[in-house]
């Protein structure tokens, strides 16, 4: 019997598992859309270049071609991020090799590929800026010449190569280096890392008679997809509709617009759709990736493992253009003494220019990088005191009322049982074999709450449907986590709820499936649209009944009586009696940002966290020091959810981060030469198979916070968080050396070992 | 400039029917498939044979029909995801994914099940390392692979347990 209340915190299998086993859940490649012409773009052979002409007459005159954008036929202003920077296509410098510079609409793909090649454009090659040290260097070169002119929005920050800068300071970190009995310096490099979803990207446009455009894609934020693609070619956003398909992965690499630009901007130079679909060579030249970037710790503890005082300075490469780049820098500065307390503190984050892909907000934007750096510089600085790696956390670790780097007073701290549970899951302290090692880490994170609307209707035939522009883009938050929240409401199996896939012309708009915040903002707004419809079914049945509304009770799709539920009316009837459907509606109530101290940060946008969340992860590894080869045994997170509506779901996150972290941890790197991507593909590329994939262990901690829904805290982001880190301390306490660059290839392994031999 | 060949017209055994149909003879089958015959159930992923997402079934082995010529395939058993369920009852690999949580965006999951089928058909009775080895050409970036190897290793017993 199912009845309210009973179907949150249950595991239940997801609504869309079906579609998926069978292969008839429909993603947007496998859109035919009659009609449709092949959208292709041209891009940029030069990591810097100045563009001289760009005459499209040939290739426009080309058999089968319909279309053709460029710069000179696409709307002139720029881009709308924080820094306006960067234009659909460029007119005057291509700042990437990859850059698109023109896009072609024809019959075919072959007839598209050849008018791209018609396509003239001369270049006069510029030097590129492709390191944080070239960006950096005194006389550098500029990515952006005309960077004074820039329009940006007042919280930006830019000089020159320099995009972003943010600082958080609190106490005297001199004092309490001089004062420590324990001061450790450590340097480290971090690669750049795809999102890795196996789906390339895609994208149908039409532009109809009436002025209207659809956009079909797989987009993680339709609803802001929409504003800005109809902001940009001035279009008024009420005729303009994305309508999301399945989305094949998206892990943060689908929040920026790409193949929807191209596709409409052709679209609407024609009567035809247009298809933009990416080949996985492209979709890699142009991702949007995980920031590489740099970092420099210097740390101080007292004679007991008490931390006294920490230095750390981040830089992160941004890329060409800012984009949604600037999250790394400023989430880099909140993780690097967290969550441990430490009286003085000094922590800056440099985001910079280099003429290479535009860095994106990939899963957690920054915090694998920033873990990394400070657990493995922690874990010198225990080694250095003679204190267990994990009694030093656990000395320093938060609690309750203890006060964040920005001075924000936390609760519902669980890092000491996050730590614990961890470690217990790994067995740590128990003997091991040579060359085996374990390692932990820890970590905090944030919640966030967009705004949200949903609808919960039901149907004359009984069925419920849960309609929200929330995208589902695999994580299983819309297509499983909001049934679930609307059954429990209505007191139904999730089974016999349908959800829908994201489209703004259902007029339930979301701030997107980002940051964590899906069951946050659409999860609020389903459950109050699930809240309204239940009270409009018991109105209902009070006067079909002829009950009191105390009287009434749901159970298994039904109103009842609750003392003879043999006397009830099912929800097909109550949705037939009140005219064919009920439908309920609800929106999130957003959450306020708790209080810091503004005196202890300078330029930072992002220092205050809401329900804020604690992590850790506990590896154990096996290393090969001849080889350098790291075998990873066994990953266990424990994660603090506050609340959990969905532990499938979660656990599902849990596991599928610590794989993810796993492979930026060990393989994954985007390899430059020249500014030329070396591996755009997923051969060189190296993602973990089912071969790499460990033992993982998956802890769901509750403890609520006092901000959430039911306690509940953001869940989707940190389980990729803090993996790399617990790995590479492992392989330190497996073989006595770890490299501070990832990925920890077996070549860095193997010179971390011998650092005075040559290969 | 490109040049177009000029189509051929084959029959195709898909799914234990036979297809007619016309295509270019340099296309892969995954085109062949999607294209023409209009199953877009076999996803593609990177068309260089890296990623797995496009594997269907040829006489009883695994193939990645991104990198098989549709007129290889002529004479050949095809079968692919949307001929795996019978009836409209999924098979136990796909049930069991299904309910498992080892199909998250779902985009790998029918090159998965593909793989898996083809190894249950071969190895009834795999280990954990045999499941994982069957599947180490599927790339998912989802899920950590952990609760596609369960459910391989559930839809194993259910089906010895079922003969
Ligand atoms: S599409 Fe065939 S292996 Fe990737
Ligand atoms: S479920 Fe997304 S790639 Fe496997």
């Amino acid at each position: 019997m199912t009845v309210p209340g009973t179907v949150i915190g249950a595991k239940w299998p997801r609504g869309d598992g079906h579609v998926k086993a069978a292969g008839s859940a429909r993603y947007t490649a496998d859109m035919m859309i009659d009609g449709a012409l092949s959208g292709v773009v041209l891009r940029s052979p030069h990591a810097f270049a100045r563009i001289r002409r760009v005459d499209i007459a040939t290739a426009r005159a080309l058999p089968g071609v319909h279309a053709i954008a460029f710069s000179g036929n696409v709307p002139a202003k720029p881009l709308d991020f924080s820094i306006k920077d960067q234009h659909l296509f460029p007119p005057d410098y291509v700042r990437y090799l990859g850059e698109p510079v023109a896009a072609v609409a024809a019959e075919t793909e072959a007839q598209a590929r050849d008018a791209t090649a018609a396509i003239i454009v001369e270049y006069e090659p510029l030097a590129p800026v492709l390191t944080i040290e070239q960006a950096l260097a005194q006389d550098a070169a500029l990515v952006h010449p005309d960077w004074q002119s820039y329009e940006r929005r007042e919280s930006s920050v830019l000089e020159g190569n320099v995009c972003g800068r943010n600082r958080i300071r609190r106490g005297d970190v001199d004092e309490g280096l001089v004062r420590a009995a324990h001061v450790v310096t450590s340097e480290f490099t971090f690669s750049a890392g795809l999102p890795g979803y196996i789906e390339p990207r895609c994208a149908v446009a039409h532009a109809g008679k009436d002025g209207t455009l659809t956009v079909w894609c797989g987009s993680q934020s339709p609803h802001g997809n929409r504003d800005d693609l109809a902001a940009f070619f001035d279009l008024d956003p009420s005729k303009v509709r994305f309508i999301n398909q399945y989305v094949g992965g998206a892990f943060g690499g689908k929040i920026l617009m790409a193949p929807e630009m191209y596709a409409a901007a052709l679209a609407l130079q024609c009567d035809r759709p247009v298809r933009v679909a990416w080949s996985r060579h492209e979709d890699c030249m142009h991702a949007f990736p995980r920031a590489g970037g740099s970092a420099v710790f210097t740390s101080g503890a007292d004679a007991d493992g008490r931390l006294l005082a920490m230095r750390a300075s981040f830089v992160f490469d941004t890329g060409a253009y800012i984009g949604y780049g600037s999250g790394s820098a400023l989430i880099a500065t909140m993780l690097a003494s967290a969550p441990y307390r430490i009286p003085a503190l000094d922590l800056d984050g440099t985001l910079v220019y280099t003429n290479k892909h535009i860095a994106g907000p990939v899963r957690a934007p920054g915090a694998p990088q920033a873990n990394f750096a400070k657990e493995l510089h922690l874990d010198e600085l225990a080694l250095a005191a003679g204190v267990d790696p994990l009694d030093f956390r656990l000395i320093n670790a938060w609690q309750d009322g203890d006060l964040s780097p920005t001075g924000q007073r936390l609760s519902s701290v669980s890092v000491r049982e996050a730590l614990e549970k961890a470690a217990a899951a790994i067995g740590w302290g128990r003997p091991l074999p040579a060359l085996r090692g374990r390692g932990i880490a820890a970590g905090w994170w944030f919640s966030a709450c967009g705004t949200s609307q949903a609808r919960v209707r039901v149907n004359a035939d009984g069925r419920v449907r849960v309609i929200s522009g929330n995208p589902e883009m695999g994580t299983g938050a819309a297509a499983q986590g909001l049934p679930i929240i609307a059954a429990d409401a209505l007191g139904i199996d999730p089974a016999n709820i349908e959800f829908a896939l994201a489209d703004t012309g259902d007029e339930a708009p979301d701030d997107g499936a980002h940051g964590s915040i899906s069951t946050f903002s659409a999860g609020q707004a389903v459950a109050a649209a699930a809240a309204d419809a239940r009270d409009q079914l018991l109105a209902q049945a009070e006067s079909m009944l002829e009950a009191r509304r105390e009287d009434l009770e749901l159970r298994d799709g039904r109103v009842v009586n609750a003392e003879v539920p043999s006397v009830g009316a099912s929800f097909a009837e109550l949705a037939l009696a009140a005219g064919g459907s009920i439908e309920g509606r609800g929106a999130s109530s957003g959450l306020a940002d708790p209080e810091i101290d503004e005196s202890l940060v300078q330029g930072h946008g992002f220092a205050a966290w809401p329900a804020a969340s604690f992590l850790a992860t506990a590896a154990e590894v096996e290393v090969d020091p001849e080889m350098g080869g790291v075998h990873v045994v066994h990953l266990a997170t424990a994660q603090d959810v506050g609340f959990a509506f969905n532990p499938a779901g979660v656990i599902g996150q849990i596991e599928g981060g610590a794989v993810q972290a796993m492979g930026w941890a060990l393989t994954e790197e985007l390899k430059y030469e020249d500014g030329a991507l070396l591996n755009p593909d997923l051969k060189h590329y190296l993602l973990p198979t089912a071969l790499d994939a460990p033992r993982i262990t998956a802890i769901i901690v509750e403890r609520p916070s006092e901000e959430g829904p039911r306690g509940m805290k953001g869940a989707g982001e940190p389980p990729v968080t803090t993996p790399a880190a617990a790995i590479g301390n492992a392989i330190r306490a497996a073989c006595g050396a770890v490299p501070h660059t990832t990925p920890m290839t077996p070549e860095r392994i193997w010179r971390a070992l011998n650092p005075n031999l040559r290969a | 400039m490109s040049i177009a060949p000029a189509k051929i017209l084959a029959s195709l055994s898909i799914n234990g029917s036979v297809v007619e149909c016309a295509f270019n003879p340099n296309k892969t089958l995954l085109e062949v498939l999607r294209e023409d015959v209009g199953l877009t159930g076999t996803k593609h992923g990177c068309e260089m044979g890296h990623c797995g997402a496009c594997t269907v079934i040829v006489d009883d082995l695994p193939v990645l029909s991104c990198l098989t010529l549709a007129v290889e395939s002529i004479g050949h058993e095809i079968r692919t995801i949307e001929g795996v369920a019978r009836d409209g009852v999924l098979h136990p690999v796909q049930r069991a994914l299904a309910e498992s949580g080892g199909a998250q965006c779902g985009y790998c999951t029918p090159g998965i099940i593909m793989s898996a089928v083809a190894l249950l058909e071969q190895n009834p009775a795999p280990t954990r390392e045999d499941v994982a080895q069957g599947l180490s050409g599927n790339l998912c970036r989802c899920t950590g692979y952990t609760k596609i190897i369960e459910a391989v290793e559930n839809a194993s017993a259910e089906l010895r347990s079922a003969r």
